[in-house]
């Protein structure tokens, strides 16, 4: 054997070395695995505590998410909710989706109930469905049955009103006969803001009441949300549509919406809830059972309505006076109740919205 | 071959040793880097955890507060009345009806009753609540008859049987005012949250929970001296301390926290993470 330089090593220096031959190498080798192995459970420890943290961190955030869901689709079902009240609604809102839930609690008086609304929110995440990301809340809410007062048959905020020939303006209800409750008390017969004359025919009870504060004391005491009830975006049942009557149950009142004017002729005579955002001009043919809420009501009125007409909610009155002519407007128990009920609304109590665990 | 066998020469074994020391050397300070970086990554998580256990717990109780429902609001003590539940009345009993029927989502099993503090009644004219302290062992008055008498006052008790609940001697609480069907009652707990020095990791502080009539309990530890709790009054400016008057016009809580930690395998490692959060009132005016 020579070494580097070629000379003879003698062979008692081999010994040694020689003697590591089965393992030469191999400790280094050994060691670096071992190294590794080392480096990796670290490493494989280190991702696991940062994964899990910001898995952690993520859920916590779906958490928020799913709360703001849940609180969402409260105040979206209570304010989506015209007429009779549904038991539960599913809505997709975000990442997430968000079952909301009504039951009636109690009723606190003829027209108002209390109701216990349920928003429960989830978000699934798909690294992890078993697990979703869930919020509840609930909050109190009243049913308002009978959301337009019933001051009177005829309502208007323009100065002068006149009933004119040929008409009635009636405040004793002409439906007692055949409502289930029997003869309902009479209300008023006309309100305007200075004056109303008569060539035709005033009853109620009084027949006549003057609001002089005009449009702000007119929209305070209807206490209708005419923002909520003109938005286009506010669900109703049919919308610059005619309803086909003859394909509707015979007890429905539907709410109708003419998002502008309406010159109401025979084939837009009707029931239910009639909403008009502009003005609202009646013929002698036109006939109506139930509520006609306008923004402004033409000067001349005609036509027959069966329950009440409150005009002027958008505040523009173009017409200092108003008359009817060649039709009645008669005060409708029935059909004025049916019509409340159909636009029947829920309304948050304040200070109930809390997380239920 | 038989050369080979024979063995090294020592400059052979020398090299040998300095190329493997080296090697050792370069995966050695391989390994304390990513020993470092790991116990970093860990002082780091350790240091969002406390920071998230700080700020979720206090946003659960604090946005379901009701109006006016902080009691107190220092710069490191904040006491606040949030619901357990909220429930309508639906039924009345007992002599002179002084025992109330509510409907409580879900049961009263699902139900936290050993945090409740005491029962509230809101006046819906003003929106404030009425609130009064009672345990839940004193006002529980059982579920017999509930229902039955929540479904006679209109209540759609279907599938939810076992959710009316009655609770009694509301007349030692309110007198002769008990609330009538239709109003609002709330069974409420009262925590009291105190950043205050750590029990568990000595030199630092932490955020303790107190529930009424109970002792604190440490939640979120590691959290530097500079944390405290802030509050806004309907404006945009945040203050530290609202005197007792006005703690009801309180309408978010900004609570404003170092989260701090020193590893305990690296000398003078230490990590620390700030936080500023914002947590409105969902109830506020």
């Amino acid at each position: 054997m020579t070494g580097l330089s070629g000379r003879v090593v003698p062979r008692p220096m081999a010994v040694g070395v020689q003697q590591m031959d089965g393992s030469r190498g191999g400790f280094v080798l050994a060691l670096v695995v071992l190294m590794l192995f080392a480096i990796s459970i670290m490493g494989g420890a280190g991702y696991l505590i940062v994964s899990s943290e910001a898995r952690m961190a993520r859920y916590a955030t779906q958490g928020e998410e799913a709360l703001a869901i849940a609180r969402g689709g409260l105040q979206r079902f209570v304010s989506e909710q015209l007429g009779v009240v549904a038991d539960s609604m599913r809505y997709a809102i975000g990442a997430g989706e968000t079952l909301v839930t009504a039951r009636r609690m109690s009723a606190l008086d003829p027209f108002t109930d209390v109701y216990f609304i349920r928003s429960d929110a989830a978000i699934v995440d798909p690294l992890v469905p078993g697990t979703p990301a869930r919020r509840v809340v609930g909050a109190y809410a009243h049913h308002r049955r009978r959301p337009v007062p019933l001051h009177a048959a005829v309502v208007l905020s323009v100065e002068d009103f006149l009933v004119g020939n040929n008409s009635t303006v009636s405040g004793i209800d002409i439906g007692g006969a055949v409502c289930p409750g029997g003869v309902a008390p009479p209300i008023g017969g006309a309100i305007a803001r200075d004056d109303i004359d008569r060539t035709g025919t005033l009853l109620g009870s009084p027949e006549e009441q003057y609001w002089s504060g005009g449009y702000s004391e007119f929209m305070t005491r209807m206490g209708l949300r005419w923002d909520v009830l003109s938005d286009p975006g506010f669900p109703v049942d049919f919308e610059d549509v005619q309803p086909d009557f003859s394909t509707l149950p015979a007890d429905s009142f539907p709410v109708v919406r003419i998002n502008g004017s309406l010159n109401g002729t025979s084939p837009w005579s009707g029931r239910g809830v009639l909403i008009v955002r502009d003005q609202f001009d009646a013929n002698p043919s036109f006939t109506w059972e139930g509520i006609v809420l306008a923004g402004w009501v033409d000067d001349r009125i005609m036509g027959n309505i069966d329950g009440m007409l409150i005009g002027g909610f958008s505040g523009t009155e173009p017409y200092d006076e108003v008359e009817t002519r060649n039709g009645d407007i008669r005060y409708h128990s029935c059909n004025v109740r049916r019509a409340n009920e159909s636009l029947s609304y829920l309304q948050l109590i304040p200070n109930t919205l809390f997380e239920v665990r | 071959m038989s050369a080979a066998r024979g063995g090294f020469t020592l400059v052979e074994t020398l090299i040998a040793l300095v190329l493997s020391s080296l090697v050792i050397i370069l995966v050695s300070s391989t390994f304390l880097v990513q020993n470092r970086y790991q116990a970093n990554q860990v002082l780091r998580a350790g240091v969002h955890d406390n920071a998230r256990a700080a700020t979720d717990l206090l946003a659960r109780e604090l946005r379901s507060s009701m109006r006016a429902g902080i009691l107190v609001a220092g710069p490191r003590t904040l006491t606040v009345r949030s619901p357990v539940a909220v429930a309508t009345v639906c039924g009345q009993s007992g002599a002179f009806f002084t025992n109330i029927d509510v409907h409580i989502d879900g049961g009263v099993s699902r139900m936290a009753t050993e945090e409740i503090a005491g029962v509230a009644v809101l006046d819906e004219s003003t929106g404030a609540w009425d609130y009064e302290r009672a345990t839940w062992s004193f006002v529980d008055g059982g579920s017999t008859g509930s229902a039955a008498r929540c479904a006679g006052n209109g209540a759609d008790t279907l599938n939810a049987y076992g959710s009316f609940h009655s609770i009694r001697r509301l007349i030692f609480l309110y007198g002769l005012d008990i609330p009538d069907v239709g109003e609002l009652v709330m069974l409420f707990r009262e925590t009291t949250f105190r950043i205050d020095d750590s029990d568990l990791e000595p030199g630092v502080l932490a955020l303790f929970r107190e529930p009424y009539g109970r002792d604190p309990v440490e939640f979120a530890s590691g959290i530097d001296t500079t944390a405290l709790f802030r509050y806004r009054l309907g404006g945009t400016t945040y203050q530290d301390t609202v005197d007792a008057g006005s703690v009801g016009a309180i309408d978010a809580v900004r609570l404003v926290l170092d989260a701090r930690m020193r590893s305990q395998n690296l000398p003078g490692a230490e990590v620390t993470f700030g936080l500023s959060t914002n947590l409105p009132l969902v109830n506020a005016p």
